[in-house]
């Protein structure tokens, strides 16, 4: 090979590699455009929102509607604050997602731990059993469900053949709290996700606490909760996101004032979207409900993620 | 890090347990709200059934009053008691029509419903079916003499005087059930009447029309003075349906026999007309313009979309008052009957809610509950401040011998007093009252024709015949299937 | 396993679960079943004292049913759009965001938001956006005071204003609307699996298709796909289970109504869980039925996928 030629060889390499390479920037480039437009896609409907929200009604009543304010007000999350009586949708909210993911938080850990941990006749037919309820879709529990918090256990009618309004009470359960948290605190599908999470726990763990006389409820509280805390959080964040979206069971048992909870109060201020309707207000509305989620988003992320990459549910 | 989660997590859990005990708490008083957003209804509001071993008789009233006619209720609870002092009425407010419906229903059926409740015909007709509603002949015939408590006595039933004294087509109502017994006593009522932009009617000499053929010919003169209007909103797309077949004479539904009637050609026809009228602007309803048609009629004239007339209830003339942020009034506003086919013999259609009683065990509670009942309806005092605090129409004919009602009602005038003009307007045509028959299937019908009626108008496939007796075929379709044929 | 000396223990620890479970969900299950199989159950008629027979009216009153025919056809029809359609979507927008560096985190935050959202608030405003202000749409004495933003976009780009969502719109406007959202709504999720999924897969695959001279979209339908699969069928599964309870995301839209006004049983898009809402609290008998129906085919569908996925499964 002479000289020359090996520098053709050498020149030919050198510019499929710039080829490559040109190739390789157009390739990204094509790929940030099509990523970008993507994103800009996904984030529009809420900048839709939040630029509908501090809009005249006026302004937004234009024929072609404009893509920043020509004037910002606010007066619209006033409005829409005590239109559909913001405040105590959120105490209500509030307080039914914590009564509900704490209790359900004391369930599945203790109902898992049994299933991880313990021996007895029947644990593997029985988590069987429990898996195979998740196939079941839930509306069709909710038809049984719904009589049954009417009367429940029968209470109610008790109470009406023994004339005692305490065992009628307990009997009716419609438009309580009780009715909102009670019937979901089991979750088939956390129990089985912190089973899993327990059982990758060395066994030996537990023997030796065993051997020291460590009592089941300290070793749980000891070793397996802070082992298994990131799947606990990813569940807590779950539970409380399904209190804020529920909307069909509380629609159904306690759409009154003192208990409506978040979605139901913001559907019912508002109950139609299409038409001439205050849109200004009722997207700020929806900013103020969805607030506390995206807040909730940014600070704990990396929870929400995994939790969601595992459940496929949402709430 | 991960210790302060846990220590975070104990605190939730802590947190949780007060919380806890209150929800359980709410399950063993029953008591609605002990938490956020306490609405503790009037009086003794919530918590029905309590301790009955005072020896007196407890009656439990289910309704959709707010906080102003609450008040009303409990000054003449005061008055009842006197007379009755052994009769407890406690009363709740359950939420709005549907809600009081949907509640007793479901109480119903675990055999725990109040003693009296606020009823459309149609509850009436759901609650039969499990047999649960007392018929009142019995004791509306009955000669029994009860004594007062201030020693004077009154008989049991209602005198002859008592039942001449209601309107008569509020009083037979209760009697629509189609086996001739009476089921419920009229508490308040309402109607639909034509409201209208009174300066913009005067400024362009227009009247008042009497009949549906004028009111064609209005529209089109209007549309023509302001074609960015819509002359005409009608609020209850079904109850134009239903008052058209009432005036035309011509078939709805019947509580005997075959129950779903409509499907005939005259009500075809005016269907198709209304949706010319549509097709041409003329007119939009509560469902396909987005809301109450009284959005459209209280804005400002220059306003592109707005209406210059408006047909809805009178007990919602409070909505139709067109005030501007500053107190004063974009125009004023006048009221007369609803258009007719034939102005000789009018129709409009009488709602508003009737007083049921139902079935109870101990003899004693539903003969109490009755008594309550005909203090309510036959009542002249109450029924007159109920009418002025509601804005309802008075079930009594001689309500104007109450002076205050009868001053309030020579004053009332087009701007802030329109309740009580629509009332007024309301008693003048008290000929004009039709109900129609209920039966298990008739809020399905209801339901229905009022569809029906948004369907034929806006849907493309009802611009030929062909495709409107398609669309009255399925509404007959559905109220079949609803009640199970 | 360690066997526990006191079984009865864990029976106490299950004990909360086991209650909650047999009022709430194996009773559902039974009286379901029930209702189900008693013609023209329902509970106004069982306090009045009727009696009722055993036998399948229940299911072949709902099957003749115009009204749930519509209803199983637009779940069927949203399922088959929208499934493939954001899966596909989502592949592509997992393998872009793997392929690319600086930004990547940021863009995965972004394409996650729609998650953290509320389906029914987000609803309204998608509503909004697509939602005309005026009257008579499309006919001679229109009235248009805004047509939205959307059609603003459409017209924008030479297009022409479309009635999407109003009085007389089409069923494939408003289909179309519904199928944007919950694809919009379906993304997140999806890309969250499929892009954690394409992270595990082994570097080495690639580089053997690189020496190999393979093109990118080779390497793309015979490499990352197979390799995916797992992930591929494990999003199939749950969209088509989500896509069968599909109900919040309409009402979001289009409220309780379940379509634009002037729409009835047989035309509007209300959807299986709708059709057994709507028949909960007067006919639950039909509501069973429809419930059981709902079950049936979501087994069905669920047990197709895994069937083909194990077939076309590589590894």
């Amino acid at each position: 090979m002479t000289d020359q030629k090996f520098l053709v060889f050498e020149k030919n390499i050198e510019r499929e590699k710039s080829r490559q390479r040109v190739m390789r920037i157009l390739v990204q480039v094509f790929l940030y455009l099509f990523l970008i437009i993507m994103a800009l896609i996904i984030v529009f409907p809420f900048y839709f929102m939040l630029i509908s929200s501090v809009k005249e009604l006026a302004e937004y009543r234009l024929p072609q509607q404009t893509l920043w304010p020509n004037k910002i007000v606010f007066h619209n999350y006033v409005e829409a604050f005590h239109t559909a009586n913001l405040g105590t949708l959120f105490s209500n909210t509030l307080y039914v997602g914590l009564v509900s993911t704490a209790l359900s938080l004391v369930i599945t850990v203790i109902t898992a731990f049994a299933f991880a941990r313990l021996e007895f006749k029947g644990k593997n037919a029985m988590f069987a059993a429990l898996l195979a309820t998740m196939m079941i879709p839930g509306e069709l529990f909710t038809i049984t469900n719904y009589q049954t918090v009417s009367d429940f256990l029968g209470f109610r009618t008790l109470g009406r053949e023994l004339g005692s309004g305490d065992l009628i009470a307990m009997g009716d359960w419609k438009n309580t709290f009780t009715v909102l948290i009670v019937p979901f605190l089991v979750s088939v599908f956390y129990i089985y996700l912190l089973r899993q999470n327990f059982l990758q726990i060395p066994n030996e763990l537990y023997l030796a606490a065993k051997v020291d006389g460590t009592s089941d409820i300290k070793y749980l509280w000891k070793v397996m909760i802070p082992l298994a805390l990131p799947t606990l959080i990813s569940i807590t964040i779950l539970k409380m996101m399904g209190a804020w979206n529920s909307y069909m069971w509380p629609q159904l048992v306690a759409n009154d004032e003192a208990h409506r909870l978040i979605t139901n109060g913001l559907r019912n201020a508002f109950t139609t979207t299409s038409g001439d309707v205050n849109i200004p207000v009722q997207m700020a509305a929806v900013a103020i409900v969805s607030a506390p989620l995206f807040l909730v988003f940014i600070f704990l992320r990396k929870y929400i993620m995994k939790g969601v990459s595992r459940s496929g549910i949402k709430g | 890090m991960k210790r302060r989660i846990v220590s975070l997590l104990l605190a939730l859990a802590l947190l949780a347990l007060p919380l806890l005990a209150i929800t359980s708490c709410d399950v063993l008083t029953g008591n609605a709200g002990t938490e956020p957003g306490e609405n503790n209804n009037g009086g003794n509001g919530g918590n029905k059934n309590p301790a009955v071993n005072d020896g007196k008789i407890h009656i439990t009233f289910y309704h959709t009053m707010g906080e102003s006619l609450r008040a009303v209720l409990d000054k003449y609870i005061v008055e009842f008691n006197k007379l009755y002092p052994n009769i407890v009425i406690d009363h709740k407010q359950v939420g709005g029509y549907d809600d009081v419906r949907d509640q007793i229903q479901t109480e119903i059926t675990v055999g725990d419903q109040p003693h009296i409740a606020y009823c459309y015909p149609d509850h009436v007709a759901l609650y039969n079916i499990a047999y649960a509603v007392q018929t009142l002949d019995e004791y509306i015939n009955s000669q029994e003499v009860v004594t007062r408590a201030d020693g004077s006595t009154e008989i049991l039933g209602l005198t002859q005087e008592q039942i001449d004294n209601f309107i008569d087509g509020y009083y037979n109502e209760g009697k629509a059930y189609g086996d001739g017994k009476m089921y419920t006593m009229p508490m308040s009522k309402s109607t639909e009447v034509f409201y209208y932009n009174k300066t913009f009617f005067e400024q362009h000499n227009l009247s008042v029309p009497k009949t549906w053929d004028e009111l064609e010919a209005l529209c089109a003169t209007i549309k023509a003075i302001d074609p960015d209007s819509i002359p005409l909103g009608y609020d209850s797309e079904a109850n134009w349906f239903i008052t058209m077949c009432e005036q035309y004479q011509s078939p709805y539904t019947s509580a005997t026999g075959e129950h779903f009637l409509f499907d005939n050609q005259t009500n075809r026809d005016f269907v198709a007309r209304f949706r010319r009228w549509y097709e041409l602007g003329y007119v939009t309803t509560q469902e396909l313009s987005g809301g109450y048609t009284s959005a459209l009629f209280t804005k400002a004239p220059a306003d592109t979309g707005n209406s210059y007339m408006c047909i809805g209830s009178s007990a919602g003339a409070n909505h139709q008052i067109p005030k501007n942020d500053d107190g004063t009034y974009k125009f004023e506003v006048g009221i007369a009957s609803i258009p007719q086919v034939n102005a000789n013999a009018p129709k409009a259609i009488s709602q508003g809610p009737s007083l049921c009683v139902f079935k109870k065990r101990n003899a004693e509670e539903v003969k109490a509950s009755w008594l309550f009942v005909k203090f309510l309806t036959t009542n002249l005092d109450f029924q007159a401040e109920f009418g002025m605090a509601s804005g309802y129409i008075p079930v009594l004919e001689n309500v104007t011998d109450n002076a205050v009602y009868a001053e309030e009602l020579a004053n009332a005038n087009g701007y802030e007093g329109l309740p009580l003009l629509a009332t007024k307007v309301a008693l003048e045509q008290a000929n004009a009252y039709y109900t129609s028959p209920a039966f298990n299937g008739s809020s399905a019908a209801r339901d229905q024709v009022g569809q029906l009626m948004q369907f034929c108008m806006a849907d493309p496939t009802c611009s030929n015949a062909a495709g409107i007796k398609a669309a009255f075929e399925n509404a007959i379709y559905e109220c079949k299937y609803q009640i199970g044929e | 396993m360690v066997g526990s000396k006191h079984p009865w223990k864990a029976w106490l620890y299950l004990s909360p679960a086991i209650i909650l479970l047999l009022i709430f969900t194996v009773w559902p299950i039974i009286n379901t079943v029930r209702m189900a199989f008693l013609e023209g159950y329902n509970s106004m008629a069982v306090a009045g004292g009727a009696k009722f027979e055993i036998g399948i009216s229940n299911f072949t009153n709902v099957i003749k049913y115009k009204g749930f025919i519509n209803c199983l056809t637009n779940t069927m029809l949203l399922c088959v759009l929208t499934v493939p359609i954001s899966t596909i979507l989502a592949l592509v927008i997992s393998v872009c965001l793997n392929a690319i560096k600086p930004l990547r985190r940021m863009l995965q935050t972004i394409f996650f938001l729609p998650y953290v959202t509320n389906s029914i608030a987000i609803g309204m405003v998608f509503a909004a956006m697509f939602n005309m202000v005026g009257n008579n749409f499309g006919r001679p004495n229109e009235i248009l005071i805004t047509a939205g933003i959307i059609n603003n976009i459409i017209e924008f780009f030479g297009g022409e204003a479309i009635n999407w969502i109003n009085v007389g719109s089409t069923k494939l406007a408003n289909m179309t609307v519904m199928v944007i959202y919950i694809v919009w709504n379906a993304l997140p999720f999806k890309i969250l699996v499929l892009l954690g999924g394409l992270q595990s897969v082994n570097k080495q695959y690639y580089d053997a298709a690189k020496v190999d001279g393979t093109s990118r979209f080779r390497t793309f339908t015979r490499i990352t796909v197979p390799l995916l699969s797992p992930m591929i069928t494990y999003v199939v599964i749950t969209g088509f289970i989500g896509g069968f309870k599909e109900y919040s995301s309409i009402v979001g839209i289009f409220g309780e109504k379940m379509g634009p006004p002037g729409t009835n049983q047989s035309t509007n898009l209300n959807t299986m869980v709708g059709f057994i809402y709507d028949n909960l609290t007067n006919q639950q008998g039909r509501a069973s039925a429809a419930a059981l129906i709902l079950f049936g085919i979501i087994f069905v569908v669920t047990m197709l996928n895994l069937h083909i996925s194990k077939k076309n499964t590589h590894y």
